[in-house]
């Protein structure tokens, strides 16, 4: 039961990150904190529940090894918007991108 | 005595993940914060290990530590431009709706998945790496499949949102 508390804190500290972070960067590394604290709480309960579609061999550490890959290719394309938006607008602040365009 | 020494070691990662977390989240300095997301990544790789899962703990420390980490660190490179010898700093607005809602969260989250404590069992053994190949290359190769298509489509967007202004 430990690991869902502490699973659910971390994705809970990201959140609060991802609230109050005034930086672009820091945003999206808290919003890896929060998918860190999910993909934890995942592995963590298919492997302490006992059910046939967690027993299966090499269930979970497939599901796991695509849940990286999403999350690489989300990283990726995150930081090419950020930096593309740094470079359009001259700062990285979210409080100072109050305008929206084509 | 060794279930002891395994308990310790998953409470030190249990710390060494928050540690990293709130480094992320409260740092002032940005590299510092950048050391916060390692230390918080590795930490889940040990909790991989410690699941019985030792193919996602490499994979986790070769794509999150060696690519996510170094490619922030790019990104920090790329958009802060430090003035003089000051390293750039970040700042939050600390306010008490946000911790409200990361609170509300944690609780909502922790008491639903409570009633799972009684059927929570022992952790199994590790399948190695041979059942997530026939996994992997078998029933779930149209997923493999996909996540290989969305690697691609996520590099071509990539370079073609930061390529630059010079298309």
């Amino acid at each position: 039961m430990n690991i869902v508390v502490v699973a659910t804190a971390l994705f809970s500290v990201g959140l609060y990150g991802v609230l109050t972070r005034r930086d672009l960067i820091a945003v999206l590394a808290s919003v890896e904190v929060m998918l860190g604290g999910a993909s934890v709480l995942l592995v963590g309960l298919a492997r302490t529940i006992d059910m046939p579609a967690t027993q299966l061999p090499g269930g979970v550490e497939s599901v796991g090894v695509l849940i990286v890959v999403l999350a690489a290719a989300e990283a990726a394309v995150a930081l090419a918007v950020v930096i593309a938006a740094a470079r359009a607008l001259s700062t990285s602040r979210v409080d100072e991108m109050t305008e929206v365009g084509g | 005595m060794n279930d002891t020494i395994v308990q310790i070691m998953w409470w030190v990662l249990a710390a060494g993940a928050l540690a990293g977390a709130v480094t992320v989240v409260f740092s002032r300095d940005v590299l510092r914060m950048a050391l916060g997301l390692g230390g918080f990544l590795v930490a889940l790789a040990g909790f991989y290990m410690y699941y019985a899962l030792p193919f996602l703990a490499t994979v986790q420390v070769f794509v999150y530590v060696g690519g996510v980490l170094v490619l922030i660190l790019f990104g920090i490179m790329l958009v802060h431009r430090s003035e003089g010898d000051a390293r750039p700093g970040l700042s939050s607005r600390h306010d008490p709706g946000s911790a409200a809602v990361a609170v509300g969260i944690l609780a909502l989250v922790t008491s639903m998945l409570w009633p799972l404590r009684d059927v929570m069992t022992e952790r199994p053994a590790s399948a190695g790496t041979k059942a997530i190949a026939d996994l992997l290359l078998g029933d779930l190769l149209p997923h493999f499949e996909a996540a290989g298509a969305l690697l691609l489509i996520a590099l071509v967007a990539v370079i073609v949102i930061a390529g630059g202004d010079d298309r």
